[in-house]
């Protein structure tokens, strides 16, 4: 069968404005602004949430731990990055998954000619060794959510108080009520 | 005790619910899986927010405001409600459900900036309470109007279908609400203001506002669609009415 998915999207969260970015999960969306729309109604229904971003799966340069070990490339461009002046370099933002049950973190912002070169820029100079994998990605292809849109995307979930599957006695009290044969099914 | 405000406030829940109500029926139905979650979420705001005004109605009319709005929803006859037609309406395709959702969102938001500065604390309050949901709701149904009107030809034809549909039904949000008085916005600045809002934006997706002349008929009147969607709708709470959910 044909893939009928849209692209995929990373999606980024923090809880308080002052705490760092974490990858919660992805979303499909047809764009970046459906995205995080999207990213918003799957991800953000529940307190507490400061800000939110997406960024295409497809602008994330990812390496491994493995990666790293079998292929230093991240290692040569960073030579080659030294080599040559920095005349093109842009922001990257780095996020590293330091271990299994932890979350993709923010490590640092880079500016960079190439997504390898920051990431080679932050393997050498960062406090993060060896994680199980990074993200490099341009800041430019990411789209967040802005200060004036925080109120309408994120205070209502505040107000909504979270109640577990197992606590509604619905299917239980269906049951009941068909088992009396007073309803189609 | 009937008053003229908590009749106003009713036909506010009903608009609500109605809507909300038919936005559910998409649950497990919609394009793809991100839409699904993010419509019923839709849905239940919509239906949160005819619980805020049937609790507002409750204390208007010294009733017991945990119990009144089961009883409204679950237990009145199609008859009584006083919705508008524009959200009983049967959903239709995507193009119809997300351009119906986004002309009353936007009129929804015209009437809560109103709402927001009257001098009843406890609407002005829920009104306030309420905007903040629905500014999203624009948001994200207006990026579908957008992506449906301007994408393909069949998408864009659907669009337009849906328009030429919706458009006459529209027009009934300028008639007053049953118990409108001088203390509240009137219906008929809030439906120019509406105008003004959503006329550049359709016009921006390329899409035609056909001609229309005024809406024939007022909430006490009802298309066909309603009463099997109430009946739906209420048909496990009669069953069992004793039942706790």
């Amino acid at each position: 069968m044909a893939d009928t998915q849209w692209p995929r999207f990373m999606v980024f969260e923090r809880d308080q404005p002052d705490h760092p970015w974490k990858h919660n999960g992805s979303v499909h969306a047809p764009d970046l602004e459906m995205a995080l729309l999207n990213a918003r109604d799957v991800f953000s229904r529940r307190p507490e949430q400061a800000g939110m971003f997406v960024v295409p799966m497809a602008a994330i340069l990812t390496q491994t731990r493995e990666q790293l070990a079998e292929n230093p490339l991240v290692v040569k461009k960073l030579q080659e990055g030294q080599a040559s002046s920095a005349s093109s370099s842009l922001p990257y933002m780095i996020f590293a998954k330091t271990f299994e049950q932890g979350p993709c973190e923010y490590v640092a912002e880079i500016s960079a000619e190439s997504p390898e070169a920051a990431l080679a820029v932050a393997i050498a100079t960062t406090a993060v060794k060896n994680p199980l994998w990074w993200w490099a990605f341009a800041a430019s292809t990411v789209l967040a959510s802005d200060a004036a849109d925080a109120e309408s995307m994120f205070a209502p979930a505040r107000k909504k108080s979270y109640k577990s599957s197992n606590e509604y006695p619905v299917v239980t009290m269906m049951r009941q009520i068909r088992a009396k044969g007073k309803l189609e099914d | 005790m009937a008053s003229p405000i908590a009749d106003y406030l009713l036909a506010l829940a009903d608009d609500e619910l109605i809507l909300g109500h038919r936005a559910s029926e998409w649950c497990g139905h919609a394009p793809i899986l991100e839409e699904d979650i993010a419509f019923a979420n839709l849905a239940l705001d919509e239906i949160g927010h005819a619980r805020l005004w049937l609790e507002l109605a409750a204390k208007e009319m010294g009733e017991d405001p945990a119990k009144y709005p089961d009883q409204q929803v679950y237990f009145r006859a199609p008859d009584d409600f006083r919705n508008s037609q524009l959200v009983e309406l049967p959903n239709g395709d995507w193009a119809f459900t997300m351009l119906r959702q986004y002309m009353f969102d936007a009129f929804e938001t015209q009437r809560l900036d109103a709402l927001s500065a009257v001098n009843h604390s406890g609407m002005a309050e829920v009104a306030a309470s309420i905007r903040n949901e629905e500014l999203y709701h624009l948001r994200h149904t207006q990026a579908w109007v957008r992506r449906l009107a301007l994408g393909t030809e069949e998408s864009a034809a659907r669009s337009q279908a849906a328009l030429n549909a919706l458009w006459p039904y529209a027009q009934q949000l300028a008639q007053p609400l049953p118990g409108e008085s001088q203390d509240v916005p009137s219906s008929s600045d809030i439906f120019d203001a509406w105008r003004n809002m959503v006329v550049p934006f359709i016009e921006e997706c390329v899409l035609i506002i056909p001609e229309v002349s005024g809406f024939i008929g007022d909430r006490t009147q009802h298309s066909d669609h309603l009463a099997p969607m109430i009946a739906d709708m209420q048909e496990v709470a009669r069953v069992e009415p004793e039942a706790i959910w």
